[in-house]
């Protein structure tokens, strides 16, 4: 019995390895497509959003498909600003 | 160690399962979007691109909301929708008015006359139109739209917060206008919130067609009520 409730919560921890990450990537998908229409909303070149990074709440470091970068944050006057990085 | 083994093979495959069960919640919005956003997106295409007159178009969005009778004559709804059209211009917009006219068109009465002069060639047209009642788009105001936007989950927490800028730089437009200013006139007022239904329509279209549908029939109603300086100082006071 011992050995079998072992062996479960071996393959349960297994198996949260495996989700967890599974989870962050969708997570991070979503993101990178709220980012592209983003940009795409304020009329910048990108194509898509490749990588995405969060610098903190609200504001984030993105990096498109055609080398452009940009950070796109919410200011204190509660405006996404998309602003053009090098 | 035979029962390790049998756990361990046991959650490989229960891994394996969870694989294919994520797909498949994706996949089902996706194979329910095409259904729902050929009707709005055929409607809307067919009279650009067939290059059909006006009333066809009035037809194809007039039948959506007839919903009750499925065998209409094509001819008769156009007419009406075109006669509810003359109307809607002296309002204020120019020649785009016309499609708001078709959206309040679609609940008249005038539905049933057409019946009658139901004619043999016009039935092939009534299959798209059930397809289309299911969906059967309704009207929404600016607070209705409001937290259904905010609601939705087809659009991302930024995008929403860019969207709600947009309305609010709009909305500030429509105030100076309404001011008096001759700055924004009618028609760039317009032009702006086109574009901005097209925006919203485009983050809309694949995930949330509901919505977006409600928006498309909706818009012409919205637009009364921004260009409408009376309507406009009650939706400020509001």
């Amino acid at each position: 019995m011992i050995t079998r409730s072992i062996a479960l919560a071996q393959s349960l921890f297994v198996l949260a390895c495996l989700v967890t990450p599974v989870a962050a990537q969708q997570d991070n998908e979503t993101l990178k497509k709220d980012l592209t229409a983003v940009i795409a909303l304020q009329g910048q070149p990108c194509g898509e959003v490749v990588s995405a990074t969060v610098l903190k709440q609200n504001d984030y470091a993105a990096t498109c498909k055609d080398g452009n970068k940009y950070r796109v944050y919410e200011n204190e006057k509660g405006r996404v600003i998309v602003e053009k990085r090098q | 160690m035979r029962h390790d083994s049998a756990a361990i093979v046991l959650m490989l495959l229960s891994i394996g399962c969870m694989h294919e069960t994520k797909p498949q919640t994706q996949p089902t919005p996706v194979a329910a979007a095409p259904e729902t956003s050929t009707t709005p997106q055929g409607s809307k295409a067919a009279p650009a691109t067939q290059g059909k007159s006006p009333a066809s178009t009035s037809e194809a969005k007039a039948e959506p909301a007839k919903a009750t009778p499925p065998a209409k004559a094509q001819p008769e709804p156009a007419p009406l929708a075109k006669t509810q059209a003359q109307p809607a211009p002296p309002a204020k917009a120019p020649a785009q008015p016309a499609p708001p006219a078709k959206a309040k068109a679609q609940p008249a009465p005038p539905a049933k006359s057409p019946p009658q002069a139901t004619s043999p060639a016009k039935a092939p047209a009534q299959p798209t139109a059930p397809a289309k009642q299911p969906a059967a788009p309704s009207t929404l105001d600016l607070a209705a739209l409001e937290a259904r936007l905010k609601q939705t989950k087809a659009i991302g927490l930024m995008t929403k917060l860019s969207l709600k800028n947009k309305v609010d730089d709009l909305l500030d437009e429509f105030r100076q206008h309404h001011a008096g200013k001759p700055m924004p006139t009618v028609s760039e007022l317009r032009r702006a919130y086109d574009l901005l239904m097209m925006k919203v329509l485009s983050l809309l279209q694949d995930k949330d067609q509901q919505l977006a549908s409600d928006i498309l029939s909706s818009r012409e109603r919205i637009w009364g009520l921004l260009a409408d300086p009376k309507k406009f100082a009650d939706l400020q006071a509001e």
